[in-house]
């Protein structure tokens, strides 16, 4: 039996559609990049808002609702941020304060390594270093530390700002991150629609999972550090643990950069001893649990990309927005990675079958 | 919505049509309803779904808390819904409206256009569902085209809804994978009945060729 089957290829309605929803696209993805100041703190609040779903299915056999979830859950954040904060800052201050004085050791023990390494040169090859390369780089340092000192003002302001803003967007993204999901589902155009659908939730899932397993992560490490550092009586052990956990978000190269400060600071404190010693091997057992422990455990499972994919899209993202775009560089790939598995099942019809 | 009612029965009025003999409505259920702070409570989705046969087993909460994970989906007259061999995720419910289900023989690639080897399997209307294999198969692929007809609207459930539905409210979930598995029993059923019937056909028509 054969019908006679008249299609209206695309309606104009369903073009609207198309132009609306691409509008709505360009216009989030716009807002984004031109306005950091509140794209900044609502992508950080939606990380969040991410690293807490694992929470909800426990709220909702409590039978919580939704709403009262929210505010329950930024009470509870609020607690468990605000306390240990208020039991390391004293800690933190005092090592900072302490960083201070250590400065112009640091330049004394370069000082008289560089001598050192010039004498060694002289004899060997008589050819004589010129100290003004020493004054050269610490004034270099010096600058970059004033450049980053005079910042320092504005990035608190922007802090305190964040401390407003990230609960504020972490709350109502909690409450409403369901609504605001399904109006976007419904301006989307039906031709595409399952395939939208598909592709959004993939990679929510995606991101939900590599975020939380970067947070965990990050929290391991800098918790083996800390209390490595502490047993061994280091000092600024807390502030080296927590740059170690920090930086471990950066991928590849966050453990390098979290490594150098503790360098720093064995080589002019514990130089020579068996502490220095014990430090490079905390660090190493620390990454070495990491990358052979955590990371096949939780992240790679997430996100599954090449390494030489890793690495380019680091340095890209690092060149293009500093360290946040090292830091979102590998869910920034991973989505790239989703939508062109999509339009290459859907142009060599990989899918049947 | 409609006009309200003394609108409707002054226009019939001034044609000089007459009034009608009996108010239907209970004098209670027409000021109710003309409450402008409650919405029509006629067609509710928690209401439609009600009148799904599949869904007898679920509570009234549970076709509450089922309608928040439903989609409502438009689509204007002959306009495709989904194409043979597309990428499917969901299972559509037909909340208004009717579907045209087509298939096409020549099982590659479907443009809808080709009209000889398209033939018209059925028409679904409204309280209908469609679809439900691809709820549950991965990498699910259409096996018949949908195009709507008279500007219908759908309610999909989909792969993710389904996922979230299992996690946070797995008693709805459960009830909901259980009437898919009624369908799908069903339906597999009435498979192994004609397959049955066939091979009789089948072994008769053996017997006379011999």
């Amino acid at each position: 039996m054969s019908t006679n089957l008249t299609l209206k290829k695309r309606s104009p309605r369903e073009f609207g559609r198309y132009i609306f929803f691409s509008f709505a696209l360009i216009f989030i993805l716009l807002f984004a990049f031109k306005i950091p100041r509140v794209s900044i703190p609502l992508i950080v609040s939606y990380a969040v808002v991410l690293i807490l779903n694992p929470i909800w299915p426990f709220l909702y056999k409590l039978k919580i609702s939704r709403p009262t979830g929210s505010l329950a859950i930024i009470i509870g954040l609020f607690f468990f941020i605000i306390s240990p904060i208020i039991k390391f800052a004293p800690v933190i201050t005092e090592e900072s304060r302490n960083l201070q004085y250590y400065i112009p050791k640091v330049e004394a023990y370069a000082k008289k390594k560089y001598s050192q390494l010039a004498n060694q040169t002289y004899e060997k090859t008589g050819y004589r270093l010129d100290p003004s390369y020493l004054d050269q780089g610490i004034e270099i340092g010096k600058r970059s530390l004033g450049k980053f000192l005079l910042g320092l003002p504005k990035f608190l302001a922007s802090t305190l700002e964040w401390i407003f803003l990230v609960p504020l967007f972490v709350f109502f993204l909690l409450r409403d991150n369901k609504a605001i999901e399904s109006n976007l589902l419904k301006i989307c155009p039906n031709s595409i629609f399952e395939r939208y659908y598909s592709l959004t939730h993939q990679f929510g899932k995606q991101l939900g999972g590599y975020i939380f397993a970067k947070f965990v992560e990050a929290a391991i490490v800098g918790t083996i550090i800390t209390a490595g550092l502490l047993i061994l009586g280091v000092r600024f052990s807390v502030i080296l643990g927590f740059i170690a956990g920090v930086t471990n978000i950066i991928p590849y190269m966050g453990p390098i950069i979290g490594f150098i400060p503790a360098v720093v600071v064995g080589l002019i404190e514990y130089q020579g001893t068996s502490t220095f010693w014990a430090i490079i091997t905390l660090y190493m057992v620390a990454n070495a649990i990491d990358i052979g422990i955590v990371f096949p455990i939780l992240v790679s499972r997430m996100v599954n990309l090449h390494p030489v994919v890793v690495v380019i899209s680091v340095i890209l993202g690092s060149q293009y927005f500093g360290i946040i775009g090292m830091v979102i560089s590998i869910p920034a790939a991973a989505v790239v990675k989703l939508v062109i598995h999509e339009v290459y099942n859907e142009i060599y019809g990989n899918r049947a079958a | 919505m409609a006009e309200s009612y003394e609108r409707e029965v002054g226009k019939k009025i001034e044609n000089g049509e007459g009034t009608p003999e009996k108010i239907k409505y209970s004098i209670l259920k027409y000021f109710w309803d003309s409450n402008p702070l409650i919405r029509s409570q006629g067609d509710t989705i928690p209401k439609f779904l009600r009148s799904v046969d599949v869904l007898t087993n679920f509570t009234d909460l549970e076709l509450r808390t089922l309608s928040k994970y439903l989609n409502e989906r438009k689509f204007s007259d002959r306009e495709i819904i989904f194409k043979q061999n597309d990428y499917g995720m969901g299972l559509y419910f037909i909340f208004r409206g009717h579907v045209d289900l087509y298939v096409n023989k020549n099982d590659e690639e479907t443009t809808l256009i080709e009209k000889e080897s398209i033939s018209h399997l059925l028409t679904l209307g409204a309280n209908d569902y469609f679809g439900e294999l691809s709820l549950l198969q991965e990498n699910s692929i259409r096996n018949a085209s949908a195009v709507a007809r008279d500007g219908c609207v759908l309610l999909g459930i989909f792969k993710p809804d389904l996922e979230e539905m299992i996690n946070l409210y797995p008693v709805v979930a459960a009830k909901l994978l259980q009437a898919i598995s009624v369908i799908i029993a069903s339906r597999f059923f009435s498979l192994s009945k004609e397959t049955k019937e066939l091979k009789v056909k089948l072994a008769a028509l053996e017997k006379e060729a011999r």
